[in-house]
């Protein structure tokens, strides 16, 4: 999963950024103003959108507007200073689909995250199931019936992405989108070693449960 | 003790007063009435005397002797009777009297001269009497001559009906009296309700007035009743007062609590983010530091706040502890040379203008004015860009001295500018990291300025840089500072 953070506190963003890279393991990008962040949002794939209200340059209620007045529909977290109802009322209106108060809780910042992500890709529980194998997206542990398969950080977040898309095409440009941050260039040939990994550790049978369209990507078969 | 009542003491006074009026009325018309009465009493028995006299005849007979003729007496009226009488020539020799008449009962008292009444009691009743003498005798003996008897009459007269007469009008105005005062307390006390009720209505309309809402609805009634106007307006213009000083503190600590929340919510961020697993040394070092930094930051920001609040306090008790005649040239100079490392560090070089010739010295407190001049010092270094300039001038101005801080920097826009001293506002509304401060300095020079009689204004065009002039009132050696200028922008 790739998540961006607009936020203009440099520490506030960093520390963010870090929760998110380490408890939820996502790939995170930070911008430091209202225009760079606009920019990068339309520019890039996204799962989750983390958006500060004060901002320099374009403030963060005008950001919001214009990413969903151009159909933007990736979940966006709003952080706001404010606690009246009526912000709410309004940062809810103008297409957030959810807010915490600073200062807020990052243990509840993270599992908030995590929901809008799951709901993004229209799941209503942390856990996801393809043909027996269960992957709890809340803990990043993978079972199948009581076994419990090892995964590392990156083989686990391969088949996080691919099981929220199960049955579609994914190719292997749009993983890499999501999974690493804006440099994910540089990692393009490792998805082939992640994957093999993968298919290696869920002793993925015929027929397979990670299916390889050649030259076009991957699929998650039930 | 009881509570004083206006609507009592109104009643009290208005029925004092027509208690006295109706007894007064009272009291004169039972001695008018009394008069009359008797005075017709009087006039009856008179004609009685007068008619008793012209019974008083010549007999028929060849030599004629006075004779009293009862039977020509026409019947006494009704309240005189039953009367008695006597008659006697002015030798007492007897004439007629009445058959009631008893000389041991009746006697003449010697009255004064043109006195002929008196009063008497007969059988336990009260009754007058009238005594006339040198009555003539209206017969004559024969035709052509006159009677040289003259006559003296005494005539008695029950009282009762006269009394039962008087008791009568007595109680008539009496009860009248009591009527109209029973019927005057009515419409007094009707008239005093109705009256009052203005007040009463206000402070019904005053009883609407709470923290949430601040507006006075004072009645129709009571806005148009002339003694309560300067009531209403002076409850109108405290509340007003009232309700800015109420709202600015509760805006001051809602902007307060906001401000605090961003500097609260990274070091938070910091720790937590921090704890979420074991970290190296290094790591923690970073996560101190980092925090050590946003503690450093809320300590300026609650600072910042006290001394607004202070500066503030002042300009509105008008009271300064420590003046001193400053030189402002001076004055600038210090602040200038103190900020001098920020303005290094963003690369902007500063210049002080100043006719060294002038009289420029104020009477303040030197520490206040050296924080009006770095505030504003760093508010222009904050909007320059590197390698800019900022002019500091200071000129005298008439009774007043004006010290102008001037920056080629990005400048307000126009709509802004109304807002730069108000707290926690910053020329963009989305906050600057780069720039940093809260928003604070400005409104603490204001508010600095305010409280020496001084006023702060700024002129500014978006790309060409700002100016923010200070004027505080020149020290004419002891002379008090003169009001304070409105603040133009």
């Amino acid at each position: 999963m790739r998540v961006l953070v607009i936020e203009d506190e440099l520490r506030l963003a960093e520390n963010v950024a870090r929760s998110l890279r380490e408890s939820a393991g996502y790939a995170v990008d930070c911008a430091h103003d209202g225009q760079e962040g606009l920019h990068m949002a339309q520019s890039s794939e996204y799962d989750l959108v983390i958006l500060d209200l004060m901002l320099p340059g374009l403030d963060g209620i005008t950001v919001l507007r214009s990413l969903r007045a151009g159909g933007f529909i990736t979940p966006v977290l709003v952080l706001t200073a404010r606690d009246e109802k009526e912000s709410a009322v309004e940062l809810l209106n103008a297409g957030a689909d959810d807010y915490v108060t600073k200062p807020f809780d990052l243990g509840e910042f993270i599992a908030r995250s995590k929901a809008l992500i799951r709901r993004g890709k229209g799941k209503a529980t942390a856990m996801l199931k393809v043909r027996g194998l269960e992957i709890n997206t809340a803990d990043h542990t993978v079972h199948r019936g009581k076994k419990i398969i090892v995964l590392t950080p990156m083989e686990y977040r391969v088949l996080e992405y691919l099981a929220h898309r199960k049955g579609e095409l994914v190719s292997k440009t749009e993983l890499l989108e999501h999974l690493y941050d804006f440099n994910w260039e540089r990692f393009s040939n490792v998805i082939e070693v992640y994957v093999a990994g993968l298919r290696r550790k869920l002793d993925d049978r015929e027929p397979s449960l990670i299916q390889t369209a050649r030259g076009q990507g991957y699929m998650l078969r039930d | 003790m009881a509570k004083s009542s206006i609507r009592r003491r109104l009643m009290v006074s208005v029925l004092a007063t027509q208690v006295i009026l109706a007894v007064t009325v009272v009291l004169l018309a039972n001695y008018l009435m009394h008069r009359q009465l008797r005075d017709s009493f009087d006039a009856g028995m008179q004609n009685r005397v007068v008619s008793l006299a012209a019974a008083v005849r010549y007999t028929e007979d060849s030599s004629p002797v006075l004779k009293f003729f009862p039977e020509s007496l026409p019947p006494p009226l009704h309240h005189l009777f039953p009367d008695f009488y006597r008659i006697t020539d002015q030798h007492g020799q007897l004439l007629g009297a009445s058959p009631n008449w008893r000389d041991d009962l009746i006697s003449v008292p010697t009255l004064p001269p043109d006195h002929h009444y008196w009063q008497l009691t007969l059988h336990n009743r009260l009754f007058r009497g009238i005594c006339l003498t040198n009555l003539p005798v209206i017969d004559a003996p024969e035709p052509g001559m006159r009677s040289t008897t003259t006559l003296t009459v005494v005539y008695v007269a029950p009282m009762n009906e006269l009394r039962q007469h008087e008791v009568h009008v007595a109680v008539m105005t009496l009860a009248g009296s009591v009527v109209l005062l029973i019927l005057a307390t009515l419409t007094v006390f009707w008239a005093i309700r109705k009256g009052l009720s203005p007040l009463a209505e206000l402070a019904e309309g005053a009883k609407g007035v709470s923290a949430a809402n601040w507006h006075l609805a004072p009645p129709a009634a009571a806005a148009h009743t002339e003694e309560l106007v300067p009531l209403v307006t002076a409850m109108e213009t405290m509340l007003a007062t009232l309700h800015r000083a109420f709202t600015s503190q509760r805006e001051f600590l809602a902007n307060a609590a906001h401000e605090l929340k961003t500097p609260v919510a990274v070091l938070k961020s910091t720790m937590q983010s921090t704890r979420q697993r074991p970290r190296t040394p290094a790591e923690y070092e970073t996560a101190m530091d980092g925090a050590l930094e946003d503690i450093a930051r809320l300590e300026k920001l609650i600072h910042s706040m006290l001394r607004l609040a202070r500066a503030e306090q002042a300009a509105m008790d008008g009271t300064k502890s420590s003046y001193h005649s400053v030189d402002l040239r001076n004055s600038c100079e210090q602040a200038m040379e103190r900020i001098k490392p920020l303005a290094d560090a963003n690369g902007i070089t500063m210049e002080l203008a100043a006719a060294s010739q002038e009289e420029a010295s104020v009477l303040a407190d030197p520490e206040d004015l050296d924080l009006i001049w770095s505030n504003l010092l760093e508010n222009a270094i904050r909007y320059s860009d590197r390698g800019a300039h900022v002019l500091v001038s200071v000129a005298g101005e008439g009774d007043t001295i004006v010290v102008a801080v001037r920056d080629w920097g990005t400048g307000i826009p126009a709509a802004d500018l109304p807002y730069i001293f108000d707290r926690f506002r910053r020329a963009d509304t989305s906050r600057t990291r780069s720039t940093g401060g809260y928003g604070l300095g400005l409104a603490i020079a204001k508010a600095m300025a305010e409280s020496y009689h001084g006023s702060i204004a700024a002129r500014s065009a978006t790309g060409a840089g700002t100016i923010l002039f200070v004027r505080l009132p020149k020290n004419n050696n002891g002379h008090s500072p003169s009001v304070p200028g409105d603040i133009e922008v």
